[in-house]
C-alpha cells in the first residue's frame, strides 16, 4: 500500500546522530566512568541514561526514543553471570532478544537498536560499542520513522473498476430477519 | 442430541439446581446467519441459546463481567478454553469459578461470505482442552500445515517494505482499543494507555502513538497469546494483528523451545519470566 | 510546580576545560521548574557544599540537580549534604559531567552541548521524584549456623564469644562433619580428633550455643535481621534430659548396620552414637533398621536402658524461632566416582579405596585400629597406589575445578602410609603438585625424601590379576607407560557440594554456581556474604577449601554476623520496588522473576465499587528488596514500579533527551 514520502528530504548537513544509551549502573555505567578515568576518546553523540540493572530496561523506553527522534538506541549490562542483581540481565536478554526481532520485523534497521554486554572493567569495549553505534547510524542516516498520519493514495481496488466502486453494498440495508 | 440441544438443557440445569448464577453462551442475531453473545440468569431463558457454524465470538473474557454475581456457566470450544485456561494461569479468575460445557467445533464461518473465518482456518486446536463436561462429541478440523505462513510472508519483504506495510498499518488504526478488550491476555486493571502520569503514549491519533500502541501491545501479549485471532476478527479496520503477535510467538518458539499458551493450567513462569543459563547469547 | 536548584562544578580545569560551564548554567536557567543556577569551581569541597546548603535555604529550593563528576563517585556525599537541609536526599539528581563528558571529549563545542543534554535530562528526572524516606528494621540479635563441621563450629563459637545468641543446625547426629573422621591434618600432623573434638565440646558446653543435631531447616521467611526459621528436629526415640549416654543399649543392641561414619568398613547398631567422642554424647534410634520401629519386636534397649530414656514413641519436633543472620556452613561430600570411572573398577574392587576411607583405616580409633589393613582380605598392603585428581580437573568425567585439598592429603597419606609401613612402596600419580600454603611445599617435599615415587600422568585402567590390582599410566616426565602391581589403591576424590544443598539454597534464595556451590555476592571483595542480605558462607559450602582455609572463612562470617548482630536497627535502602495496590492484578509474574523472593502474593480486602472485594495483590518486602527493578519490566500495568527510577521519570528522561 504506497504511502505518499514525507520524509524522503535530504540529510541536512549538519546532522549528528543522536543516540541514547540505556546503562546498567553496576558494570557499564561504571566502565563508561572508567573510559572518562583513562581519557579515551569517543564521539559525543551518545548520552547515557543510567538505569540499575539491565532487567530494569522496559522496551517502552526503547519505543518511546525511537518515537520522538532517536537515531539510535542502545542498551547495555552486565555480561550474563556477572549481574549484579544476579539474574537480572538473563530476563534482559531473552527480552531484549524477542523485542530486537520485532523491531527488525518492522523494518527498523539492526544498527538501529543494539544491545550489548560491557564490564565495569571494559572501558574499551565501551569505547568501541560506542564508536560502532555511531558510525552504524551515521551511516543509516537520520530515523524515518513516520509520525504523522500521511495522505494515502487510494488503494487500487481488487478489479479496478467503476461500477464496482460506486456499487452500492449489500451491508448497507441488510435484511432484517429476527427483529 | 444435537450441541445445542445438550447446551440448552444444561443451561437450565445449571441455573435451576443454584449451581451456577449466570450461563454465557450465543443467541441468534439480527441478521442472517448472525449470533451475538447471550449471558442469562433464568433458566427461562435457556431456550434462546444457539450452537451453529456461525458463532464467531470467543466467550471466555465475558466471565470476567458477570463473574461479581457468582459462578460462570459457558460453552467452550477449542479457543475459549484456552481462553479460560490464560485467565486461570493469570490469576484473574479460579478454576472453580467457572463451569465448561465443552463443545467441538467444525470451525465457524463468516457470515456475510460463508467462507471460513481465518481465525478458523489457522486454529491448531479446535475441541475444548479444559471442560467439565461435554455437549457431544469432538469435531474433526484440519490443522494448519504451516503456523507461522503469514509472519513468513512477510519477513521475505525488505526491510524499506516491511516499515512501509506496518507504517501503512499504524496510519489506519484509530487506536478504538477493540484488540485489547477483546483479548483474553489484556485482563490489567488499568492498561499502560490509559495512564496519564507516566503519559506513555499520548492521545494523539497519529502513526507515532499509534506504533507505541501496537509494539508495547504484542510485547505485553506475545508471551500470553492464545492465538485466537479475536483481535484480527473485531479490527474495524481490518489490521493484520495476528502478523504481530505470531512473530513474537515464532521466535519464542524458535528461540527458547516449543511455546503454544494457554493448554493447560499451570503456575509455570511464561517465557520472558524465566530463562534459561544455556539461552542463545547474541550481545556479547 | 517544583522548585529545581542547579549546581555546576568546575572541578578546577577538569570539566571546565572541556566544558563551558558558564553556557551550560545559562541554558539551565531556561528550563522549566529550574530556580536558581550557581557555578562552583569545587562544589565537593567544604565551601562548596556549604555554598550549596544555603542556596537551598535562600531559595526555597525542593529538589536539587549536581553536574559534577559520576554519581558513582560522590552521589553518597550529595545524599548526606541534603541530609542535612529541608529537600529530601533522594530528590537529587547527579549530572556526569567529568567522566562521561569533559574527559571524553576534546572539542569544547561539542563537549558542552552534551553537558547540556545531561542536565537537561537530569533537571527532567528530578522534577519527577518523589521524597524517600528509608525505614528502621530491628535486628534480632541471634544467628543461626547451618551444619556442625569446623567451619560452622568455629562461627558458632566466634558468635557467642562475641556475646551473641547461636544455634546450630547439624542434620547428623552429632557435630564434627568431615574433619572429625580425619585421622592426622597437614602440613603439622595433628592428631585431627585432637584438635577438632575440643571444639565439639567447647561448643557443646557454650552457654550462648544451642545445637540443634538430627535436625534440618524446615522453612524460612522474613529477610535480614529477621528470619523465621523453622527447623525439623528428627525424632531421636531417646529422651535426652533422662539419658546420661551410658552405651549400655549399644551393646545389646542386635541389629547391625553398615556404619557411615567408618565410611562403610565396619558395622555399627542400630541405636548408636556416631563416633565415642560425639558431640551431644547421646545416642539415637536409627528407626529404619530398629527392630522395635520396624517390627514391633525386640525392645532390648528399653529393658537395658538404666533411665528409661527410650521412647519409641518419639516424633518429629518443629520449632519456630527468629533469627538476625544466617551463615552457611553446610560442607562438601566426595564425588560419587564408581559410575565415572569404570576403568578404575567403577567400585567392583574392595581394595580401590578412596582418600576417606583411606583416613578412617590410618586412625587409631577405626576399624582396623590404626593399622593399614586392605579390605579384602585384611592384610597388610606392601605396595600402594594413590591416584589425585579423581573428579577434579577432570571436565569430561567430573568436575573442572580443582578441589584444593587433594595435592596436601595425598602427600599426607604417602608420608602415613610409608611411615606405617616401612618397607612398602607408594606410588602417586598426579597431574600438577599445587602446594601454596604456610609450610606445605615443604611437607610434600618430606613425602618425596620419604620414598613416595611421584609419576606425573593418570592412571587409565585398574584390573586385577591374582592378587594384584595392576595400574596402567603413563609416566609422562619420561613419556613411558607404566605398570603398578598394587596391593590397594587410594583415589583422591573431587569434593562436591553437600546432598541437599540445591532445596535448602532455594529455600533461602540463595545462588548456586554451575557445580553447585554457594555462590558469594563478590567473588574478590565480599567472599563470606551472599547476595541474600543477612546470609553468609563459611568452609566449603562455598567450594572446595581445607581446613585452615574454612577456618578463616568461617571467622570471617563469623565478624560480618557480628557487625550485623551489633547493630540495633537497620536503616533500609529506599530505592526499592512498590505496589499500587488499585493496579495490581496479583498474576504473580513480579513474584517468579524477583532474585530475592521479596515479592510475595497476599490476599488483601479492598472496597470497589462500593462493595468489598477480597483480591490478590503483590506486596514487596522491603528487608529483601535490593532495588534492581527486574518486576516493574514484568508488569505490564505498571502496578511495580521502582522509587528513584520511576517509569514516569525514565520516560521523561527520555523525552528530554528526544529534544536535542
Amino acid at each position: 500500500m504506497p504511502v505518499v514520502e514525507n520524509n524522503a528530504n535530504a540529510i541536512p548537513e549538519d546532522w549528528e546522530p543522536k543516540i541514547i544509551a540505556f546503562c546498567c549502573h553496576w558494570c557499564t555505567y561504571t566502565g563508561a566512568d572508567l573510559a572518562g578515568l583513562n581519557r579515551m576518546n569517543y564521539p559525543a553523540n551518545v548520552r547515557v541514561l543510567r538505569i540499575p540493572c539491565s532487567g530494569r530496561m522496559n522496551p517502552q523506553y526503547v519505543i518511546e526514543a525511537l518515537n520522538k527522534g532517536c537515531d539510535g538506541v542502545l542498551v547495555c549490562g552486565c555480561h550474563p553471570g556477572d549481574c549484579h542483581y544476579v539474574t537480572g540481565n538473563y530476563y534482559a536478554r531473552r527480552r531484549m532478544m524477542i523485542f530486537k526481532r520485532l523491531l527488525e520485523y518492522e523494518g527498523l534497521e539492526p544498527g538501529r537498536f543494539q544491545v550489548k554486554w560491557i564490564s565495569g572493567a571494559e572501558a574499551g569495549k565501551f569505547r568501541d560499542t560506542v564508536m560502532k553505534a555511531v558510525e552504524d547510524v551515521r551511516a543509516l542516516g537520520p530515523i524515518n520513522l513516520t509520525r504523522e498520519i500521511p495522505y494515502f493514495e487510494l488503494p487500487a481496488m481488487p478489479d479496478d473498476d467503476e461500477e464496482a466502486f460506486n456499487a452500492v453494498p449489500e451491508e448497507v440495508f441488510p435484511e432484517e430477519v429476527n427483529a | 442430541m444435537s450441541a445445542q440441544e445438550i447446551i440448552r438443557a444444561r443451561a437450565k440445569e445449571l441455573l435451576e439446581s443454584g449451581e451456577i448464577a449466570t450461563f454465557i453462551g450465543w443467541e441468534a442475531g439480527r441478521f442472517t446467519n448472525q449470533t451475538t453473545p447471550l449471558v442469562i440468569t433464568d433458566a427461562a431463558d435457556a431456550g434462546k441459546l444457539v450452537f451453529n457454524e456461525y458463532c464467531a465470538n470467543t466467550l471466555a473474557k465475558y466471565v470476567t463481567d458477570v463473574l461479581a454475581r457468582g459462578k460462570v456457566g459457558l460453552v467452550v470450544r477449542g479457543c475459549d478454553s484456552r481462553a479460560i485456561v490464560r485467565l486461570i494461569n493469570d490469576k484473574v479468575i479460579k478454576r472453580e469459578d467457572v463451569y465448561l460445557v465443552g463443545v467441538g467445533c467444525p470451525g465457524m464461518k463468516d457470515r456475510k461470505t460463508d467462507e471460513p473465518l481465518k481465525k478458523c482456518t489457522e486454529c491448531r486446536h479446535n475441541n475444548p482442552l479444559v471442560f467439565d463436561e461435554m455437549a457431544g462429541e469432538n469435531a474433526e478440523k484440519a490443522v494448519p500445515e504451516d503456523r507461522f505462513a503469514e509472519v513468513k510472508e512477510v519477513e521475505a519483504m525488505t526491510a524499506a517494505e516491511r516499515t512501509r506495510y506496518f507504517e501503512s498499518i499504524y496510519a489506519k488504526c484509530i487506536r478504538c482499543y477493540a484488540c485489547r478488550d477483546v483479548c483474553p491476555c489484556c485482563t490489567c486493571r488499568e492498561c499502560f494507555v490509559d495512564q496519564r502520569r507516566e503519559n506513555w503514549v499520548g492521545k494523539q491519533n497519529n502513526v507515532a502513538e499509534n506504533r507505541f500502541y501496537g509494539l508495547t501491545r504484542v510485547m505485553h501479549i506475545g508471551d500470553r497469546c492464545i492465538e485466537c485471532g479475536e483481535c484480527e476478527r473485531v479490527c474495524p479496520m481490518d489490521l493484520p494483528l495476528m502478523k504481530l503477535n505470531r512473530k513474537v510467538i515464532q521466535d519464542m518458539n524458535d528461540l527458547f523451545g516449543e511455546f503454544e499458551s494457554g493448554l493447560v493450567i499451570s503456575a509455570e513462569p511464561s517465557v520472558l519470566t524465566t530463562y534459561e543459563l544455556t539461552d542463545r547469547e547474541e550481545f556479547m | 510546580m517544583s522548585r529545581i536548584g542547579v549546581f555546576l562544578c568546575y572541578c578546577g580545569s577538569n570539566i571546565a576545560g572541556t566544558v563551558d560551564v558558564e553556557a551550560v548554567a545559562e541554558m539551565a536557567r531556561t528550563l522549566p521548574g529550574v530556580v536558581y543556577v550557581e557555578t562552583n569551581k569545587y562544589t565537593c569541597s567544604d565551601p562548596g557544599q556549604e555554598g550549596v546548603k544555603n542556596a537551598i535555604i535562600e531559595k526555597g529550593i525542593d529538589r536539587v540537580v549536581v553536574g559534577p563528576c559520576s554519581p558513582r563517585m560522590h552521589e553518597p556525599t550529595w545524599r548526606k549534604l541534603l541530609a542535612d537541609t529541608p529537600v529530601n536526599p533522594y530528590m537529587l539528581e547527579v549530572a556526569n559531567l567529568r567522566e562521561q563528558c569533559s574527559w571524553v571529549h576534546k572539542d569544547k563545542a561539542i563537549a558542552t552541548e552534551k553537558a547540556k543534554d545531561l542536565v537537561k535530562m537530569a533537571v527532567a528526572k528530578v522534577a519527577r521524584l518523589s521524597p524517600l524516606h528509608s525505614t528502621e528494621i530491628p535486628v534480632h540479635k541471634k544467628a543461626l549456623v547451618i551444619g556442625g563441621g569446623i567451619a560452622g563450629m568455629q562461627t558458632a563459637l566466634d558468635i557467642a564469644d562475641a556475646g551473641f545468641k547461636v544455634t546450630i543446625v547439624e542434620r547428623e547426629t552429632s557435630l564434627g562433619g568431615k574433619m572429625v573422621m580425619l585421622d592426622k591434618t597437614f602440613p603439622t600432623m595433628d592428631c585431627s580428633a585432637c584438635i577438632c573434638t575440643p571444639k565439639m565440646s567447647e561448643v557443646g558446653n557454650h552457654p550462648n550455643i544451642t545445637v540443634k543435631s538430627y535436625s534440618e531447616v524446615e522453612s524460612v521467611s522474613g529477610y535480614i535481621g529477621n528470619f523465621e526459621v523453622t527447623i525439623r528436629e528428627k525424632a531421636k526415640y531417646i529422651d535426652y534430659t533422662k539419658c546420661t549416654g551410658c552405651g549400655a543399649c549399644e551393646t545389646k543392641c542386635p541389629s547391625k548396620v553398615i556404619n557411615e561414619f567408618e565410611q562403610g568398613m565396619s558395622k555399627r547398631t542400630a541405636i548408636y552414637k556416631m563416633f565415642p567422642q560425639a558431640v551431644p554424647s547421646k545416642p539415637v534410634i536409627d528407626a529404619e533398621h530398629c527392630r522395635m520401629l520396624q517390627e514391633g519386636k525386640c525392645g532390648v534397649c528399653a529393658k537395658v536402658c538404666p533411665t528409661g530414656a527410650i521412647n519409641y514413641q518419639d516424633e518429629d519436633k518443629l520449632t519456630t524461632e527468629t533469627y538476625g543472620a544466617i551463615v552457611f556452613a553446610t560442607g562438601y561430600k566426595l564425588i560419587d566416582w564408581k559410575p565415572l570411572y569404570p576403568e578404575y573398577g567403577g567400585g567392583k574392587y574392595p581394595d580401590v579405596i578412596t582418600g576417606l576411607q583411606f583416613e578412617r583405616l590410618v586412625n587409631a580409633s577405626g576399624p582396623t585400629e590404626g593399622h593399614i589393613l586392605r579390605p579384602s582380605d585384611n592384610k597388610e598392603p606392601k605396595s600402594v597406589v594413590i591416584i589425585k585428581c579423581v573428579g577434579s580437573r577432570d571436565p569430561n568425567k567430573g568436575k573442572a575445578y580443582c578441589s584444593r585439598a587433594c595435592c596436601m592429603y595425598s602427600a599426607k597419606h604417602a608420608h602415613q602410609y610409608l611411615d606405617k609401613v616401612p618397607d612398602g612402596r607408594c606410588y602417586v600419580f598426579y597431574m600438577d603438585v599445587r602446594t601454596p600454603g604456610k609450610g606445605y611445599d615443604e611437607f610434600y617435599m618430606n613425602t618425596v625424601h620419604d620414598g613416595a615415587q611421584y609419576l606425573r600422568g593418570r592412571v587409565s585402567k585398574i584390573y586385577k590379576e591374582g592378587d594384584k590390582l595392576i595400574c596402567k599410566g603413563e609416566d609422562t616426565l619420561t613419556s613411558q607407560q607404566v605398570t603398578v602391581a598394587a596391593d590397594m589403591v587410594v583415589l583422591e576424590t573431587a569434593m562436591v557440594p553437600a546432598d541437599g544443598i540445591d532445596e535448602l539454597a532455594a529455600k533461602f534464595t540463595v545462588g548456586r554456581d554451575a557445580d553447585g556451590w554457594l555462590v558469594e555476592a563478590h567473588a574478590k571483595l565480599r567472599p563470606v556474604e551472599t547476595n541474600t542480605a543477612g546470609i553468609y558462607l563459611a568452609g566449603t559450602a562455598q567450594g572446595p577449601k581445607d581446613i585452615p582455609d574454612s577456618v578463616c572463612q568461617a571467622g570471617a562470617a563469623a565478624s560480618k554476623v557480628i557487625g550485623l548482630l551489633n547493630k540495633d536497627k537497620l536503616e533500609s535502602n529506599p530505592q526499592i520496588s512498590r505496589v499500587n495496590e488499585a493496579l495490581c492484578q496479583g498474576d504473580g509474574a513480579c513474584a517468579n522473576i524477583c532474585p530475592y523472593g521479596a515479592i510475595s502474593i497476599v490476599e488483601k480486602q479492598f472496597r470497589e465499587n462500593s462493595r468489598k472485594v477480597t483480591r490478590p495483590v503483590a506486596q514487596v518486602n522491603p528487608g529483601l528488596c535490593q532495588g534492581c527493578g527486574a518486576c516493574t519490566v514484568t508488569c505490564r500495568a505498571g502496578a511495580m514500579d521502582l522509587m528513584g527510577y520511576t517509569n514516569e521519570s525514565i520516560m521523561r528522561e527520555v523525552d528530554a533527551l528526544c529534544q536535542w
